[in-house]
C-alpha cells in the first residue's frame, strides 16, 4: 500500500515537473526568448537555412504556409506557360526583376541567378539583408527571425506591384494589400511535430495571395436610354485600386452589348475592353460612362460583363442584364 | 554568238569584278548560332554585351588613368584588357579572325610604358580589330539579340477575340482604317461610323501590345496617347453629327497617321524587316 502510494507520488511529481518545465519552456520560447543564451541557440541553428535554400526546405517546418504558397501564382511566376510565352521564352529583361526577385524590400528588386524555377519564393520575401525577417520577432531555433513592420504594409507588395500600389495610395483607403489578399487567421507558424506545441498561435497571412473575386456589389452597372443613344455606366465601388489592375499583365473586363429591334432581331452590337494596359480600367469609386449611337429602332439591349485574368484565355461571366426601352 | 557579243560580256564581267564594294553598301547577315549561347534565353545574362563592356571599360580605363598619372591602375587595366580580349576571342569561333592577340599585347605593352603618346599610337592597331567587327556585325547582333521580335508577338484581336500574329493584326488595322476612310469618302457616314468603332478598338488594342515590351506608360503614350484620343474624339464627333465636316475629318485622320502610325513605323519597322527575313 505504502509502495503504491510512493509510485503515485512519483508519477504526480514527475508530471508536475514535466508540466511546469513545459510551461516554462513555452513561456521562454514565446515571451522571453532573449533570455536563452546564444550559445544554447547555436546548437539548434541550421546554417543551411541562411544559404537561400529552396522553398521545400522551409516546408520542413512551415508546412501550411508552403502548401498555400504552392497554390499561389507567386510559386509559378517563372514556370507558368503564360509567362514563358509573354516573355519570349523568359528573354525579356523587363520581366525578370519581379518574376525571379533576389530580395523584395520596397523597391524594384534585382533578378536572381539561382533557383529560378522557385519563382517568387520564401527567400525572396523573407531573407533580406542576410537575415530572416517577417512580421514577428521570433525564437525560431533553426534561424533567428526579426520583425519588420513592412510585412503588413502595402509598400512591401508595391516593390513589384508598383502601379497597383500607386492606385491604392491615391484612394486613401486604409485597408492594405495584405488585408484583402493575405487575410490573416490564428495559426501556428510551424507544423513540425513537437515544435508546433511550443509555439503559440499567431495571426498568419494566407500565402495563396488571394486574387479577389469581382462580385455584383463591387462593380455597379447603370444602363439607360437617351434619344438615339444607349448609355451605360460602370462604377468600381469597393475595390481600392483600378479594376482590373496589373503592372505588366493584361487582365480584362469585357462589356458586351447587343441591340435588338421590335422583331427581336439583333441589329447591332458594341463592346468595351476594360483593361489596365489600355488605360481603360475602372478607377475606384468613379463612374465610367459609355455612350453608343443607335442607327436602328432599338427596343432592347442585352448587356454582359465578363472577366479574363492575366494568366488565362478563358473568360467568366460576372453578370448579364436585359435593358428594355 | 558573235565575237563582239562575247567580247562585250567578257568586258562586263571584268568591269563588275574590278568594281570596289562601295563603303556605303552594307550586308546585314544573321549572326552565327554560337553567339546565341551568350544571350537569353540560352544564357541567364547577356554575356556577350557584358564582355564588350568589360573590354571597353579596360580600354577606356587605361587612358583615364594615364591622364590622371595613376600608373598602378593603368597596368591593372592593361592586363585585364589582354585577359578579356583573349577570352572574347575564344567565345565565338566563327569570329576568331576578327581578333589580333599581338595587337592587344602590343597596346598593353605600350600602355605600361606610361607614355600616353605611345599608347595612343599602339591603340590604332587594336582599334581596327574592334572597328572591323563592329562595322560588319554590330547591327546584326543588335537586331537579333537586343530587339524583342515583333514576329513572336501575338495579339488578341478585340473584334474576333482570336489570337493572331502581329503582322496579320497590322493588316487588320489597315483594313479597318480603310473601312472608315473609304466609306467617308463615299459619303456613307453611318457605315464610316460603324467602321470607326472597329478601327478604334483595334488601334487601342495596340496599347496592350506595346506593353508587352515597354514597361512604362510614357513610351506607349508616345504612340497611342493624347493625340490618338483627340483624333478619335474628333472623328467620332464628326461621324455622329448630322452633317460631318470633311475638313475636320481628314485633319484628324492625318493627325492619327502622323503621330501614332508614323512614330511607331519610324522606330520599329526597319528592325522588324531585318528580323522577318531571318525568321522566315
Amino acid at each position: 500500500m505504502r509502495r503504491s502510494s510512493q509510485i503515485f507520488d512519483l508519477i504526480i511529481g514527475v508530471g508536475l515537473i514535466g508540466v511546469s518545465g513545459f510551461a516554462m519552456l513555452y513561456f521562454l520560447v514565446n515571451e522571453r526568448f532573449e533570455w536563452i543564451p546564444e550559445q544554447v541557440l547555436e546548437l539548434a541553428r541550421d546554417p543551411e537555412i541562411l544559404k537561400r535554400p529552396p522553398a521545400k526546405k522551409c516546408s520542413e517546418c512551415h508546412k501550411i504556409i508552403y502548401e498555400a504558397w504552392k497554390d499561389s501564382r507567386h510559386s509559378i511566376s517563372w514556370t507558368s506557360e503564360t509567362f514563358i510565352e509573354a516573355s519570349e521564352n523568359r528573354s525579356k529583361e523587363k520581366c525578370l526583376p519581379c518574376h525571379i526577385p533576389q530580395s523584395v524590400q520596397g523597391e524594384k528588386p534585382s533578378p536572381r541567378m539561382d533557383l529560378r524555377d522557385e519563382g517568387i519564393y520564401c527567400v525572396s520575401c523573407h531573407f533580406i539583408d542576410n537575415k530572416m525577417q517577417g512580421p514577428y520577432d521570433l525564437l525560431a531555433p533553426p534561424h533567428p527571425t526579426f520583425r519588420n513592420p513592412d510585412y503588413v504594409r502595402s509598400n512591401f507588395c508595391g516593390s513589384c506591384h508598383q502601379k497597383t500600389f500607386k492606385e491604392w495610395k491615391a484612394t486613401n483607403v486604409e485597408d492594405t494589400c495584405q488585408d484583402c489578399h493575405m487575410p490573416r487567421k490564428k495559426s501556428r507558424l510551424t507544423q513540425k511535430a513537437g515544435f508546433n506545441l511550443l509555439h503559440k498561435k499567431r495571426w498568419v497571412g494566407d500565402h495563396r495571395f488571394l486574387h479577389g473575386e469581382i462580385k455584383e456589389k463591387d462593380v455597379v452597372m447603370e444602363p439607360g436610354w437617351e434619344e438615339n443613344f444607349f448609355i451605360i455606366s460602370l462604377k468600381n465601388q469597393t475595390i481600392p485600386h483600378f479594376v482590373p489592375t496589373a503592372d505588366n499583365g493584361d487582365p480584362r473586363l469585357y462589356l458586351y452589348i447587343k441591340f435588338f429591334n421590335e422583331a427581336g432581331e439583333e441589329v447591332d452590337n458594341a463592346k468595351e475592353i476594360i483593361a489596365p494596359q489600355q488605360e481603360t480600367a475602372l478607377p475606384y469609386n468613379k463612374k465610367m460612362r459609355y455612350r453608343y449611337r443607335l442607327f436602328d429602332k432599338i427596343i432592347k439591349a442585352e448587356v454582359e460583363l465578363k472577366y479574363q485574368p492575366a494568366w488565362s484565355k478563358e473568360k467568366s461571366t460576372l453578370r448579364t442584364e436585359t435593358v428594355l426601352r | 554568238m558573235s565575237f563582239l557579243r562575247i567580247l562585250l560580256i567578257a568586258a562586263a564581267f571584268i568591269f563588275i569584278g574590278i568594281l570596289p564594294v562601295h563603303a556605303k553598301d552594307m550586308i546585314v547577315k544573321e549572326p552565327p548560332k554560337s553567339l546565341s549561347k551568350y544571350y537569353p534565353p540560352e544564357s541567364k545574362q547577356p554575356k556577350w554585351i557584358q564582355q564588350m563592356h568589360k573590354m571597353s571599360t579596360h580600354f577606356g580605363g587605361i587612358f583615364v588613368n594615364l591622364k590622371e598619372k595613376d600608373y598602378e591602375n593603368v597596368d591593372v587595366h592593361a592586363d585585364k584588357l589582354v585577359e578579356e580580349y583573349k577570352k572574347t576571342s575564344e567565345m565565338v569561333p566563327e569570329w576568331e579572325d576578327y581578333f589580333d592577340i599581338k595587337a592587344v599585347e602590343a597596346f598593353a605593352a605600350a600602355a605600361k610604358t606610361h607614355d600616353i603618346a605611345k599608347a595612343g599610337k599602339e591603340s590604332g592597331g587594336l582599334g581596327k580589330t574592334c572597328g572591323k567587327c563592329h562595322a560588319e556585325q554590330e547591327i546584326s547582333v543588335w537586331a537579333k539579340f537586343h530587339w524583342p521580335s515583333f514576329h513572336k508577338i501575338k495579339v488578341t484581336d478585340p473584334i474576333s477575340e482570336k489570337e493572331v500574329e502581329f503582322d496579320d493584326y497590322m493588316g487588320s488595322i489597315s483594313t479597318s482604317f480603310k473601312g472608315v476612310t473609304v466609306n467617308f469618302g463615299e459619303g456613307q457616314y453611318g457605315r464610316a461610323a460603324k467602321a470607326l468603332k472597329v478601327f478604334k478598338s483595334r488601334y487601342m488594342e495596340l496599347k496592350s501590345t506595346c506593353s508587352k515590351c515597354h514597361a512604362t506608360q510614357d513610351v506607349k503614350r508616345f504612340y497611342v496617347g493624347q493625340d490618338a484620343d483627340t483624333s478619335f474624339a474628333g472623328l467620332s464627333q464628326e461621324l455622329n453629327s448630322e452633317k460631318p465636316n470633311p475638313e475636320k475629318f481628314w485633319k484628324n485622320i492625318g493627325l492619327l497617321g502622323k503621330t501614332g502610325c508614323k512614330h511607331c513605323h519610324l522606330v520599329h519597322r526597319t528592325n522588324s524587316f531585318i528580323q522577318k527575313v531571318w525568321e522566315q
